[in-house]
């Protein structure tokens, strides 16, 4: 398949025998969400030194106590609940699942969180970066040891919208991969431009019989095949 | 099947597993009290959808049937396999079994790691004690003096008589700096081993240096009593989790039969219930040496008592606990 060398997805098998696609986080997404993480981590630490302060002795060994926690275990807790992400992460739309797809275990969890330092030599999360250019899977070296991904949460896919749009009988008799193709570029209407989507439906135009032309009324007829794909008839 | 018919003819059951799900994950606020839920209608639900998804990638269904499919099957798988095993009963089975267990079966690492830290510790005490100058080239005079300060008899050394907020501060600042060079010691071991070996060689030499130094000092007697106890915990811990760290690195060296990926996945899964013993112990440790090894009203004899004790339960643990099957 000339599809699987160019995607990064990776397929997690179940028990049931079907394939779950996982989009493995490239390093910009998992930046990103790291900064998030720390800036909250930051004014915890911060707004505890506050109440800290009020506090003499007791207060200063809580507060270290607590940027103890913030520093070892803030990933772990947030991974382990319902979401499997950090704040950082749930922002961004990430969240971090064992290499078959399963929610993320303890153990593993507090692995690879454990093996950010690892991760941090020689400097700046050098062996991080580098791992995760390096792979596909965009894993850091905790995620390796530890057997987890960090993956994209699935997106809702927009709705089909093409009720509004008048069967057309194509003039060429369609495979079944054919119809599906001109069904793919009709479920992906609603997130394509106009101009792009004129585009697009050119290249597919003989399928209405208007070969050699395109604009927003052969666009039209290529998206009413779909529908006569779809099983909707005139 | 056209894909309209094919979605037609299941939306309802698809919509039935989406509520479910909702409910289970908590995405929507219960309005009114619903019928209980029921495991086994997910379970029945999410095997429908598993055998719509095969069907509609097969046939080629437009990606948005395949899309809600795909994403709706991952939701219930993820709710079906979740495992929660972090509850005081697997707390217990680490305690009584799997740490004392995990760390006799790397015997052999925690050898090598004792002896890293240990020898260390015995050449650079022997030194110190000989040419008490060498302490300077380990660490600097300030610290030196420092330390001279906190184990010297007067009565208002730092850490000898303090209240009981220093206590609490001491207590932080011990699990924050020993837990976290126990973690490092470990997660380092990932460089072929070489960063366990440094941080244990390391915190060798200097124990080694200042307690020669001290020693030397006249000043044994203070510093003893105070690091005999929670040493117990401390310096066994330190060792283990560099026994962890060597595992690591050993099985990126050399992978056996497995492939180094696998060989890593699998030495990590086995050492990190060391790790989870190595943090228990750092706590008691941290919570010893603030509470009870600084505290200035116990007479040295109690606390060698005390600690003698505390070393001998240490190694009966790691060697007895846990041999039987349960």
């Amino acid at each position: 398949m000339a599809r699987a060398v160019l995607d990064t997805a990776v397929a997690a098998e179940t028990p049931e025998g079907i394939l779950l696609e996982l989009r493995p986080a490239g390093i910009a997404a998992r930046f990103y969400a790291l900064l998030i993480d720390w800036f909250i981590r930051l004014m915890i630490a911060y707004a505890a030194a506050i109440v800290g302060v009020f506090m003499g002795g007791f207060g200063t060994g809580f507060w270290l106590l607590l940027l103890f926690l913030l520093e070892w275990f803030y990933p772990v807790v947030f991974e382990l609940g319902r979401s499997g992400a950090t704040p950082g992460k749930s922002v961004v739309g990430l969240k971090v699942v064992m290499d078959d797809g399963l929610p993320v275990t303890p153990a593993a969890s507090f692995t690879r969180n454990l093996l950010r330092v690892a991760d941090f030599l020689p400097f700046a999360f050098g062996a991080a970066i580098v791992s995760m250019l390096l792979r596909s899977d965009a894993k850091r070296l905790g995620d390796l040891a530890a057997g987890t991904l960090v993956v994209h949460q699935p997106q809702r896919p927009p709705r089909w919208k093409l009720d509004d749009v008048a069967p057309v009988t194509p003039v060429l008799p369609l495979g079944p991969s054919d119809q599906a193709a001109i069904v793919a570029l009709a479920a992906r209407a609603p997130t394509l431009t106009g101009e792009r989507l004129d585009e697009l439906a050119a290249l597919a135009a003989s399928v209405s019989g208007d070969a050699g032309r395109s604009g927003a009324s052969v666009t039209r007829r290529v998206l009413g095949v779909a529908q006569w794909a779809m099983g909707k008839r005139a | 099947m056209t894909p309209l018919d094919f979605e037609a003819r299941y939306d309802a059951e698809w919509r039935e597993l989406e509520g479910l799900l909702d409910r289970v994950l908590k995405r929507t606020k219960p309005k009114a009290p619903k019928e209980p839920l029921r495991g086994e209608r997910i379970a029945a639900l999410y095997r429908r959808a598993c055998e719509h998804l095969a069907l509609a990638r097969a046939r080629s269904y437009p990606a948005y049937l395949v899309d809600r499919l795909d994403r709706l099957t991952a939701d219930a798988h993820q709710v079906i396999y979740q495992q929660r095993d972090v509850g005081m009963a697997a707390l217990w089975r680490i305690a009584s079994r799997d740490f004392p267990r995990a760390v006799r079966a790397d015997a052999a690492y925690v050898w090598i790691a004792t002896a890293l830290l240990v020898l260390p510790t015995a050449v650079f005490a022997a030194l110190a004690y000989s040419s008490p100058t060498l302490i300077l080239s380990v660490v600097d005079a300030a610290t030196v003096a420092q330390f001279e300060q906190m184990y010297s008899r007067s009565g208002d050394a730092i850490g000898r008589t303090r209240d009981a907020g220093g206590d609490w501060t001491m207590f932080g600042f011990y699990i924050r700096n020993n837990v976290g060079i126990a973690f490092q010691c470990f997660a380092s071991g990932l460089a072929a081993g070489l960063g366990s070996i440094f941080f244990l060689v390391y915190n060798g030499v200097l124990f080694g240096a200042i307690a020669g130094y001290l020693t030397e000092r006249g000043l044994g007697g203070t510093f003893y009593s105070f690091v005999v106890t929670h040493g117990a915990f401390e310096l066994t811990a330190i060792a283990l989790s560099g026994a962890a760290g060597l595992k690591l690195g050993h099985s990126l060296l050399a992978p056996k039969r497995r492939t180094r990926a696998q060989s890593l996945v699998q030495a990590a899964r086995e050492s990190v219930v060391i790790v989870y013993g190595v943090t228990a112990m750092l706590v008691v440790a941290a919570a010893v040496e603030a509470f009870w090894s600084s505290a200035a009203w116990i007479p040295e004899g109690v606390k060698y008592g005390v600690a003698a004790v505390c070393w001998l339960l240490v190694f009966a643990y790691l060697c007895l606990q846990g041999r039987h099957a349960t």
